[in-house]
């Protein structure tokens, strides 16, 4: 008899045990909208497009690609190849792909779409397709599962490539139609702005300057999946009022810091709001002062260190970026495998900074300034500016004297890339999945290229670097690789061809009824199958 | 001299008017003392940022710390410099252009008119917002981009004052006389149409400090000095967590605009005495 | 042919060749400006090589010279093709047109609120003059005629969207809300009363302050104390006087609709109001060239034939006036 209670206690306890568990842990659930907003509204609806931040992060529900990622260090996972295998020379990748995929007009997903859309459209016309399969030789296609890629020599991060936003496959039977020699022709066909992709969501509506609404895709070859209807992205052009409209629960997600930074903190201490840095440090976001190298006196690297030691890097980041970071020791985040962890912090030092330039010849002259710059900054909000005032004031404390120049975004990148008439500006830029392809492209002399934004700006030149930068894109050992990028980071540490400041951190606000939005350091950029809302 | 203690005994007797000019009064002193007195830099990070005011800083720190009071010192400044000095240039611009106008008359007068509709077809805060963010954002642009949309009123208003007077007595005299040209529009018209232009100009200062705030607010402003405009600019992505970043400078603002149209007002009906209720 | 038809027929021809001159001058005043919408768009997509640039220019005919490129736009503009922006990817003339319903509901109402209550309050202050009714009235109407638009929209929006929560804090509908017809249309309504209010409370000043003045002025006239001498009931005399008072009015609100477009760039951007006047700064801000013309070209035309229809107004309120 006691037993049969016993049991019945025991039952009863597992039942009670089991609900508590489901609705802690949160079973997802079928259905619902999540409604996110970002600025500015996106242009296009495809990465090949362009590859800018909006468009990136909408693309990515329609667009899928080859694999997908685990963790924050991007650890290949099955996506649209379920399995894959590389050769012992890691030229020849090997991809089988999924039984079942169909496009979202119904067509059957097979290696032809993989191969036209990586040779013919990825390759040429992403912007980063040529970091990423510029040693591509030819993509194989035994048959309608099997995709092969023969690269002429070892690409290290070539399983990094097949992010949705970096090779999104696209539909064989619709780029048949287009003339694709004709850059023009891909980037302004309907497919941009109609998109058809394998991914979980498709386009139902898009009115220009209000919304754009993507719907469940119905045969997405998931099973179950996705939990989500439908994804709403609420244009809303004003910052303040993206965090009105979070608080207001009209919104649930607020990616890429699209709020301004004060709201962020007190959006982040309501009671619905969830806050967070992860989801995006795959991307390696860093930002850096830029100095042009070709101008005295900022060519003399004492000048350059002197600057870097004026300059507060903690309150930088905890006054004028509310903490959303933490600050850079090298153009390389720490949160990646080739950071080198050996580098100690800049130091802040304005004495030191002082002697430096009376050390180098640039004495105070009679009001107390040594000389003049002209700073620019990225124009992307209100904290750059703050920034720009912040660096004008520490460095007029060690003499030199600075005016800010405020310009627009087509002015500042002509200026910069173009002209390469500027002395020094503030830079954001992004790491991306390896070094080779987001580090590489700033600091090596090859890519001092005119009118090429966010390239070697600088004119800086440094024959060891660049033969390091050259030995890392084909080396495959890990521990090798690791250490041809430290010395690069030794190198830049003590030339400062950019004075690294923050890895600014994008930070993700959304309301605590959106779950499963994290998975990896991408996530922002990925499907959100896995997403659902209570 | 007669003419002048008449008028200023009529604007006297407008109680409104005079408090207007002693509040005007006191914003100029503001800005012209004020960083005498009080030269703290207004960039300068003294404190923690968003203090309210009353507690370490009396009207508190901005976003990144910075005295809110500097700013306002140094906003007052700037702000009126920069009205003023793009007021007066419309001024003599819209002088000049209405003068040659109104006195030549025929195809003179029809260039110099299609110029100004152009100006006036145009919104002028989309033209002055188009024009500082071509030229990029400083005190010149944006002074510029002012006085660029600011001159047409004032050469309608003139053109239409010197066409009236042309056909006058006084000045068909002067005709008669052979006076050159530049003798009869400077010396004889001018003086005569001064008082409507000096009322307009006094209006328009106030017009070109909401200008400015506006262009402020959409973030063009110079990056290297502070006024109030920028100040609410800065304010308006914290606003809902320290209202009163924006709201003093947006009062100093009202004051201000405020002060110049009534004294402005005050001004026109001592200079223009009518039948008053 | 009536004097009214030659009227409107001349004002037309005389309209052609001022908006050629606008678009002209829009033309090159926008290219003074360095960098564009190609280096943009190349900014945009990270990281670009110089061929990717000067693909994008020869896609978008940026790399002919300046003379060529402005035959090409007039022609176009003659031809009523206003081009295609490369920012956006779609035409100008489809951008234009998805968002001036918008900007013109906005004006629209903001106009409607200001002139109904600015006449309204003038002709209080103005029967109830000198005393405390008025004296409220006019300060009040000054306050206002010096508050910065976008300082009070802020305000109104902390103050009704944040505290009360009674009203939307931006946008024009709630989004996928699936609102038909008059749930749709009060949907509207209620996201539009805080931006026309605030849009509207500057006209409100003037024309309170207008109206008044003018019927103060008008009352003091010939022909009122004619009328009172012949008998007539105060009503119709008031009738005249208002009829007569409103001519300024009228012919304000002609004027203010440029000014009202620009005052919509402020308000649009405070409260998301998807229209012209924020489409018009984010396309300056880009360097979208054929965008901008586009709007300032459309917005100019839409300048001008309102006031051709004051003029018409004004004319019909006040038969003394004669046609040139």
């Amino acid at each position: 008899m006691i037993k049969r209670e016993l049991a019945g206690l025991m039952v009863a306890l597992a039942v009670l045990l089991a609900a508590v568990a489901g609705t802690e842990a949160g079973e997802p659930k079928r259905g619902g909208t999540l409604t996110y907003t970002l600025h500015p509204e996106p242009t296009a609806l495809s990465t090949i497009a362009t590859t800018a931040i909006p468009v990136a992060t909408i693309a990515s529900k329609i667009y899928e690609s080859l694999l997908e990622y685990e963790g924050p260090f991007l650890t290949p996972r099955p996506g649209l190849a379920e399995s894959w295998s590389v050769s012992p020379d890691h030229t020849v990748y090997t991809f089988k792909l999924q039984r079942g995929v169909k496009w979202h007009d119904g067509t059957p997903f097979t290696s032809g779409d993989v191969k036209i859309s990586i040779e013919k459209v990825v390759k040429p016309y992403h912007s980063r397709g040529a970091a990423y399969f510029g040693q591509l030789e030819r993509v194989e296609t035994p048959d309608p599962l099997t995709v092969v890629f023969r690269l002429k020599q070892p690409v290290p991060y070539f399983l990094k490539a097949f992010q949705p936003t970096e090779s999104p496959i696209l539909p064989k039977h619709v780029l048949d139609k287009l003339d694709l020699s004709d850059a023009k022709s891909v980037r302004q066909s309907e497919l941009m702005q109609k998109p058809i992709g394998t991914g979980p969501f498709r386009l139902q509506e898009w009115k220009r300057g209000s919304h754009i609404i993507l719907e469940r895709n119905p045969t997405y070859w998931k099973p179950g999946r996705p939990y989500l209807d439908r994804i709403v992205l609420r244009v809303i052009p004003d910052g303040a009022a993206r965090a009105i409209a979070l608080e207001n629960g009209e919104v649930d997600l607020v990616p890429m810091s699209s709020v301004p930074p004060a709201e962020i903190a007190r959006l982040a201490a309501l009671g619905h709001v969830a806050r967070s840095d992860k989801g995006t440090e795959g991307l390696g976001p860093i930002m850096w002062l830029e100095i042009n190298l070709r101008k005295a006196p900022l060519s003399d690297v004492r000048v350059r260190r002197a600057i870097s030691l004026a300059l507060d890097r903690k309150k930088i980041t905890n006054v004028i970026w509310f903490g959303q970071g933490k600050p850079a020791t090298s153009p390389i985040v720490s949160g990646g495998q080739y950071h080198d962890k050996s580098l100690k912090p800049f130091e802040h030092d304005p004495g030191k900074a002082n002697a430096l330039l009376d050390e180098a010849g640039y004495r105070r002259g009679p009001a107390g300034v040594r000389f003049k710059l002209v700073q620019n900054y990225q124009p992307y909000g209100e904290s750059w500016v703050r920034q720009a005032e912040f660096i004008k004031q520490e460095l007029g404390k060690i003499g030199i004297e600075v005016e800010t120049q405020s310009l627009d975004f087509g002015a500042w990148l002509k200026r910069i890339f173009t002209d390469w008439d500027y002395e020094f500006t503030a830079n954001s830029s992004h790491n991306y999945a390896d070094p080779s392809i987001g580090v590489q492209r700033v600091f090596h002399s090859g890519n001092i290229k005119r009118g090429a934004s966010y390239t070697n700006s600088m004119g800086y030149t440094n024959k060891r670097a660049d033969e390091l930068f050259d030995q890392a894109a084909v080396e495959t050992d890990g521990a090798k690789r690791e250490r041809l990028f430290a010395e690069i980071q030794q190198i830049l540490r003590e030339e400062l061809p950019v004075v690294p400041l923050m890895e600014l951190d994008w930070i993700q606000l959304w309301n605590k009824r959106v779950h499963g939005l994290i998975t990896n350091g991408i996530s922002i950029y990925t499907g959100w199958d896995s997403v659902w809302v209570e | 001299m007669r003419g002048l203690r008449d008028c200023w005994h009529r604007y006297r007797r407008n109680r409104l008017a005079v408090v207007a000019a002693v509040a005007l009064l006191a914003v100029m002193s503001l800005a012209v003392v004020g960083p005498v007195v009080y030269p703290r830099d207004p960039f300068e990070m003294v404190g923690r940022p968003f203090s309210p005011p009353l507690r370490e800083y009396p009207l508190g720190t901005d976003v990144a710390g910075r005295d809110i009071l500097a700013g306002i010192i140094h906003g007052a400044r700037v702000s009126l410099l920069i009205a003023i000095t793009a007021s007066i240039c419309a001024a003599v611009i819209g002088v000049i252009v209405g003068a040659l106008a109104g006195y030549y008359g025929g195809l003179i007068d029809d260039a110099l008119m299609r110029a100004t509709e152009f100006f006036l077809t145009i919104p002028s805060f989309v033209l002055a917002v188009v024009l500082v963010a071509i030229f990029s954002p400083s005190v010149y642009s944006v002074t510029g981009a002012i006085a660029a949309v600011s001159w047409p009123s004032v050469a309608r208003l003139v053109r239409g004052e010197f066409m009236a007077q042309r056909v006058r007595d006084y000045v068909q005299a002067c005709f008669a006389l052979g006076m050159s040209d530049r003798r009869v529009i400077f010396v004889h018209i001018l003086p005569n149409t001064l008082s409507p232009v000096i009322v307009v100009t006094t209006l328009m200062v106030a017009t070109a400090i909401l200008t400015e705030s506006g262009l402020s607010f959409l973030g063009l402003s110079d990056p290297n000095v502070v006024s109030w405009g920028y100040m609410i600019g800065v304010a308006r992505t914290v606003l809902r967590v320290a209202w009163w970043m924006a709201a003093i400078p947006g009062v100093m603002i009202v004051i201000t605009v405020l002060a110049i149209n009534i004294a402005g007002e005050g001004l026109n009906d001592a200079l223009n005495p009518r039948l008053k209720e | 042919m009536p004097p009214t038809a030659l009227f409107v027929l001349r004002r037309v021809a005389q309209l052609v060749p001022v908006v050629l001159m606008i678009a002209a001058l829009n033309f090159v005043l926008l290219h003074l400006a360095p960098g564009d919408a190609a280096d943009v768009l190349a900014g945009q997509a990270g990281h670009a090589t110089p061929e990717f640039v000067e693909e994008l220019r020869r896609e978008f005919g940026l790399d002919r010279p300046l003379h060529a490129r402005f035959f090409i736009f007039v022609g176009k503009v003659l031809a009523l093709d206003l081009g295609r922006s490369p920012i956006q990817q779609t035409t100008v003339a489809k951008l234009i047109l998805e968002r001036l319903p918008a900007t013109l509901l906005l004006m629209l109402s903001a106009i409607l609120v200001a002139t109904v209550l600015g006449v309204l309050l003038g002709v209080v202050a103005a029967v109830r003059h000198n005393k405390w009714a008025d004296r409220l009235i006019s300060v009040a109407a000054l306050v206002a005629y010096a508050t910065p638009m976008f300082w009070l929209g802020l305000m109104l929006i902390v103050l009704f969207s944040v505290y009360l929560d009674v009203l939307p804090s931006g946008g024009m509908a709630k989004i996928g809300s699936g609102y038909t017809g008059a749930a749709y249309a009060l949907d509207v309504l209620q996201h539009l009363v805080l931006p026309a209010a605030t849009l509207a409370l500057f006209y409100v000043a003037i024309y309170t302050r207008l109206t008044r003045s003018s019927i103060l002025e008008v009352y003091r006239l010939d022909f009122i104390r004619t009328a009172r001498a012949k008998g007539l009931p105060e009503r119709s005399v008031a009738r005249h006087a208002l009829r007569n008072a409103l001519l300024p009015v009228v012919s304000l609100a002609g004027v203010q609709l440029g000014h009202l477009l620009g005052g919509s760039v402020l308000v649009e951007t405070v409260f998301a109001w998807p229209g012209l006047g924020r489409l018009l700064f984010d396309a300056l801000m880009q360097r979208d060239v054929n965008l901008l013309l586009g709007i300032l070209f459309v917005s100019s035309v839409v300048v001008i034939l309102v006031n051709l229809l004051v003029d018409l107004l004004y004319a019909r309120l006040d038969p003394r006036i004669v046609y040139k």
